[in-house]
């Protein structure tokens, strides 16, 4: 979930904090303050995010593209400038931009918008913007809610008593609300200082960018896992089941499935599964302290050396192609594989599935599949040649059926013509003459279309008629025999119009006993 | 979940008028024309209204059941004097051949019926009752969610394909069915199988032939009462009622359109038609498909729809999303990211392009298609792909991966080890392969096949060295029959003798001195001599069938086999050892230098086992050899756990070697990074012995190398 820090550097940002220390603060300061923590909890623990830094004032910069150099980041922060007013609105829609350039609109986002909660004042203020927000045409609409999916943290360095005094936290209240609530705002508690700001992003930090550790588990085998980027919950149906999914710390794998069988299933997301080594104190996620990078490092390569499942499983995944299924939760699974990148660099993949007991069609009911030595012939036959995917559906869908459909004129034309090219091939073509038909007369009595069956008797008739002297002797007979059956069916007479009832070929001295299965 | 379109009931009037022609003449004597000169071809036929009604709302059930098979239901109503109620709720009468025998049995409206008592207002009172019947979905979700029951939403729709007398006709229709809803729900409150209908969408479509003026007039969505919204179509029969249905089949499900462009009609990919000779087979031809809207989620979003060369179609109303076919160049199976994936209909089912298509598709293969774009790359954005009979759309993610340059695994934990046993474990995940079971397949213990799958993961990995190097058995290909079968949840006695018949070679190997695949790993010199080796052998072997020893009494026999095989008893060997202890202590001092440099611990400690009981092994083979294996030694005699048999370096009564202040160091540093088991910590030569006290009496030092190992 990339991260577009959008820090108002406005001129009100200047603004003194009144400390009796011995140190003078701008608003500014702390916002740098509260941002370097942030990008120093990243580098350390979630360090595969990408983040991009915006300033804004009455207008806005991308200042550092989307990056996972937090220097880089860290050095924009440190020069950053002072300009004129606030204007969100206008930064909104530049990170929209910005998203969607990068990432399109179907990859998750967050936006951390750092103000003082002074949102500007006339036009291009964000009361404003919010005030006229139901007047606007199409191409100049509110930049919320995003496209894309989204979660908007304001970061206020203010406290809420100072918001709530102006209509400012009312506003930004608004904001999230318009961006489907997938947001929150957070205040500065106490005084404005260091201590506060620290707190407030620490809150952030905990909420938004808490690595997510888990243990993945195939029977004995274990490995702890970092999960990269960690999985959001999800919530299937807000009516019936509004409570939100997790993804459960404790990753139990079930079983394996070729790639050919799980067929390119859609997912919810995907995930870096990152072996982790746990240091003795079970807690790594220290707040970065750099005098230890040296033991870190001997402890990383001590880490490389112990045998690690994560390792075992990705190589054999590689090598054999096949995924393992494991479980996220009650009735929630995903799938673990091999990925390459453009560089071969491989590594171990997570997917999630939808959650529900049956999340693709072709797998069946999840809690269905079991071991398949537990089945009494092995359904992957002796010498692996078959497979019991993909499960085949009850009913087969209409274009793997052969459906008649007379919308067009063209459809009936057509199945007209097949009948009567067959009839002038009779006999050879006794069998699919009846089946044509047959199909046609279903059709007919279905869609009470009698009268067609009328006609299609007549050109039976007629095609007699019209029989060559060298034809067979049987072409005549049938020919006026499914005529006959034609005309009766259309009686809508219930002995000869029954809908399951076939037309069978009749039986004469020429036809040998080609048409013996009558039913 | 149980939104209006859940349940769909259709109300089709077959009264009198019903019968009357569409006035939609079709050829249906063409191609004979050319051949057979003077014949007066046929009168074109025309279809009545009922049937042009019939045919559309088929289509309409028809794309409904391929994109959605389950959940949203049809309930197929016919109105005449009587109502006729053609199919129910149930999953298993939702499809369009059951329907259609239905009909058939209806048949046609009769003409000569007293119009007086027909109406459709039957088979509207007929609609609203049926919607308060509650669906298998419906009666499901309030079983598992108890107190929460009342979640589960009661809504649906009705469309009503009709020939109005007028507006006011209309009306009457209207005003029925909100009376009626207000009744049912009244009754529907009292009762466990009825639900009250807090929802419904009536569509009334008034058919009318074609060059007739139209009594009725078209009204858009209007809100009746809560419960009830209206709307009117007025449409002509024929085409016009079909594009109609289909629009509003788009509209009730959700559904968009992509038409797939560019697709070559090569001989090969021309399954269908056999008897059809096209000459100009090169033709590239367009198919359009009907699927969820989400698979077009990117586009809406980005907002351009119109960019990703979407047109107007020529049925107007909706647009369609053009893609390019990319003809596929392999077979391999590749897992693609994706991001959905959505079953499709063809709008034009029958038509050649259409089969074409999805024959190729149902022949097992996908097909990527790409967005036609004015300039820059080509970008890959869906692919076409069936799944048991069933086309999907899949969406597949075009866009820059957040997930692009990750630390490659062998950059990160346990990535610097290269002997890792990946060909046994992609045996093992074969071994572990899923196959679905029918749904009532619950084993004795009341386990669901996948707590069953779980089960058996955990039985196979209850000793599953990672690396070769840890491992001597699984290196072996004389354990393998008994590796195999110790790890199933039963063992048959046929099982049994196959793992005795394994072991008894094994001791037979050993007899014969055959070399064992043991990992010189980290180990100067040789490695291990053959002795040793076997002793590492027989004791890993234990350790994996001792692991499985408490699932049966046979897997228990298996053990008893192995025991009375290897060795002879510990207590004789302790005794020995004890006697020979001074003479071996150069010899394992070296031995200690050699190991502490090794990785895995539990072949170091098998080796110094090994020897210092090397020599009672030379004597005792004769012994073993002469025990019968069928009859297993009693329980006292069990050999020691692996893991027991830690060497505790020797209390030196000479002058300290080198070697042996190193070794102590390292041995001591080493110590220093775990806990040490608090049975070890106080063991004799690892040997931790029950009932200590006992000993203790009979004046023997049990702390002599207590401390030894810390």
């Amino acid at each position: 979930m990339p991260t577009v820090v959008l820090l108002d550097s406005s001129l009100s940002m200047t603004r003194p904090v009144s400390v009796e220390g011995s140190e003078e603060f701008q608003r500014k300061n702390l916002a740098v303050h509260g941002l370097t923590m942030l990008f120093e909890h990243m580098a350390t623990n979630y360090r595969l995010e990408f983040t991009s830094l915006v300033a804004f004032s009455s207008l806005w910069e991308l200042l550092v593209p989307f990056s996972r150099d937090y220097n880089t980041l860290q050095e924009a922060l440190n020069n950053l400038e002072d300009y004129d007013k606030t204007c969100l609105e206008a930064a909104l829609q530049g990170v929209s931009n910005v998203v969607q350039q990068e990432w399109g609109t179907s990859c998750p986002c967050q936006v951390v918008l750092v103000t003082d909660g002074a949102l500007g004042i006339g036009r291009g203020s964000l009361r404003h913007s919010l005030q006229t927000v139901k007047q606007r045409v199409d191409d100049k609409k509110f930049p919320l809610p995003f496209p894309f999916p989204s979660k908007l943290y304001v970061m206020c360095i203010a406290n809420a008593e100072e918001l709530q005094a102006t209509d400012s936290m009312d506003n930004l209240e608004q904001l999230i609300n318009l961006n489907g609530g997938e947001g929150q705002i957070y205040t500065m508690e106490g005084p404005l200082c260091l201590k506060s700001v620290q707190s407030m992003f620490g809150k952030l930090i905990d909420q938004a960018y808490s690595p997510f550790h888990a243990v993945l588990r195939c029977g004995n085998l274990t490995s702890d896992v970092q999960v990269f980027p960690r999985p959001e919950p999800v919530t299937i149906d807000e009516e019936v089941d509004p409570i939100p999914k997790t993804v459960q710390t404790d990753l139990e794998i079930v079983g394996f499935i070729e790639i050919g069988d799980i067929s390119s299933p859609p997912v919810l997301s995907r995930h870096l599964v990152l072996p982790i080594a746990v240091s003795k104190e079970g807690d790594e996620i220290g707040t970065g302290a750099t005098d230890d990078t040296e033991e870190e490092t001997s402890t990383n390569q001590m880490a490389g050396k112990s045998p690690n499942f994560c390792v075992l499983l990705h190589g054999s995944l590689k090598v054999e192609g096949m995924v393992a299924l494991v479980q996220l939760g009650p009735d929630w699974f995903g799938m673990l594989y091999s990925q390459a990148d453009s560089k071969k660099k491989s590594n171990l993949m997570m997917s999630l599935f939808d959650p529900g007991s049956e999340p693709l069609p072709w797998l069946g009911r999840m809690s269905q599949l079991g071991p398949a030595s537990d089945a009494a012939e092995n359904p992957y036959g002796e010498d692996d040649s078959k497979s019991p995917f993909p499960i085949q559906p009850k009913h087969k869908r209409s274009y793997a059926q052969n459906v008649t459909v007379w919308i067009k004129a063209s459809g009936l034309q057509t199945d007209v013509q097949k009948i009567l090219r067959n009839a002038k091939k009779l006999p050879e073509k006794t069998q699919t003459f009846y089946k044509e038909l047959n199909r046609l007369r279903k059709a007919a009595l279905a869609f009470g279309f009698w009268e067609l069956l009328k006609s299609v008797a007549e050109l039976l008739e007629r095609e007699c008629t019209l029989l060559p002297d060298s034809a067979h002797p049987d072409a005549a007979f049938q020919l006026s025999h499914a005529a006959q059956q034609l005309k009766l069916a259309s009686s809508g007479d219930s002995k000869y119009a029954a809908f399951e009832q076939n037309i069978t070929p009749m039986l004469t001295d020429f036809s040998g006993g080609g048409g013996a299965d009558r039913i | 979940m149980f939104s209006v379109s859940h349940k769909t009931a259709f109300v089709v009037d077959h009264c009198p008028y019903m019968a009357e022609s569409s006035r939609q003449l079709i050829e249906c004597d063409m191609l004979t024309k050319s051949r057979s000169q003077g014949v007066i071809p046929l009168a074109p036929v025309s279809k009545s209204l009922w049937t042009c009604a019939i045919e559309c709302s088929m289509e309409y059930c028809r794309i409904l059941f391929d994109v959605y098979p389950t959940w949203k239901l049809v309930n197929y109503i016919v109105s005449d004097s009587e109502v006729h109620i053609l199919n129910s709720w149930k999953q298993e009468d939702q499809n369009t051949h059951e329907l259609m025998a239905a009909l058939a049995a209806v048949g046609p409206p009769n003409p000569r019926q007293d119009p007086e008592c027909c109406s459709v207002l039957h088979g509207l009172v007929a609609a609203v009752e049926s919607l308060c019947k509650i669906t298998e979905y419906q009666h499901e979700s309030r079983t598992t969610l108890m107190d929460t029951a009342d979640r589960v939403a009661n809504r649906g729709r009705i469309i009503c394909l009709t020939n109005a007398k007028s507006d006011t006709h209309v009306r009457m229709l209207e005003d029925c069915v909100l009376e009626t809803i207000q009744e049912q729900n009244k009754r529907a409150a009292g009762s466990d199988r009825l639900m009250p209908i807090q929802q419904c969408e009536l569509v009334l479509v008034h058919i009318y032939p074609q060059g007739e003026e139209t009594l009725v007039s078209d009204r858009q969505k209007k809100e009746l009462s809560s419960m009830l919204s209206s709307e009117v179509h007025s449409v002509r029969a024929g085409r016009y009622l079909a594009s109609k249905l289909n629009v509003l089949v788009q509209q009730h499900f959700d559904l968009a359109s992509t038409t797939i462009t560019n697709i070559p009609m090569k001989p090969t990919l021309n399954v269908f038609e056999q008897e059809e000779q096209h000459a100009n087979t090169s033709a590239n031809y367009d198919v359009e498909l009907l699927h969820h809207r989400d698979a077009h989620m990117e586009f809406i979003k980005s907002g351009d729809l119109h960019m990703a060369g979407s047109t107007s179609r020529d049925s107007g109303l909706k647009e369609t999303v053009t893609l390019k076919w990319c003809t596929p160049r392999t077979n391999s199976v590749e897992l693609h990211y994706c991001t959905g994936a959505y079953r499709i209909s063809p709008v034009d089912v029958n038509s050649r392009p259409s089969s074409c298509l999805t024959n190729f598709l149902l022949n097992g293969r996908s097909v990527l298609l790409e967005q036609p774009r004015k300039s820059g790359s080509k970008v890959i954005s869906h692919m076409l792909s069936s799944h048991g009979g069933e086309i999907f759309l899949h969406v597949l993610n075009s866009t820059r991966s957040t997930l692009e340059d990750p630390p490659s695994i062998s950059e990160g934990c346990g990535g610097r080890v290269t002997d890792y046993r990946i060909t046994d474990f992609g045996e093992f995940m074969r071994e572990n392969r899923l196959t679905p079971f029918p749904d009532s397949m619950i084993d004795a213990a009341g386990r669901t096949p996948v707590e069953r799958a779980k089960s058996q993961l955990e039985r196979y990995t209850r000793y599953w060295p990672m690396i070769i190097s840890q491992t001597t058995i699984f290196n072996m290909q004389a354990v393998v029959p008994l590796a195999n079968l110790i790890v199933k949840d039963t063992l048959t006695d046929e099982d049994v003798l196959t793992c005795q018949k394994t072991v008894y070679n094994l001791v037979d190997m050993e007899r014969k001195s055959d070399p064992l695949p043991i990992s010189t790993v980290g180990s100067r010199g040789k490695g291990p001599k053959r002795d040793e080796q076997y002793r590492i052998m027989w004791n890993e072997l234990e350790t994996l069938v001792k692991a499985h020893v408490g699932t049966s009494e046979r897997h228990q026999r298996v053990l008893e086999c192995i025991s009375a095989c290897r060795s002879k008893p510990p207590e004789e060997e302790e005794r020995k050892k004890r006697g020979r202890k001074r003479e071996d202590k150069e010899d394992k001092t070296e031995k200690n230098g050699k190991d502490t440099e090794e990785k895995g611990w539990t072949t170091d400690s098998e080796r110094l086992k090994g020897v210092m009981e090397r020599e009672k092994d030379e004597q005792s083979e004769c012994e073993i050899i002469k025990d019968s294996p069928d009859s297993p030694e009693p329980l006292n005699k069990k050999p020691r756990l692996a893991t027991e048999e830690q060497q505790p370096p020797e209390k030196s009564k000479g002058p300290v070697s080198l070697l042996t202040l190193w070794t102590n160091r390292i041995t001591q540093a080493n110590s220093r990074k775990h806990q040490e088991f608090a049975g070890r910590l106080s063991s004799v030569n690892n040997k931790a012995e029950l009932y200590q006290h006992l000993k203790e009496e009979n004046g023997m030092d049990v702390h002599e190398n207590g401390k030894a190992t810390r």
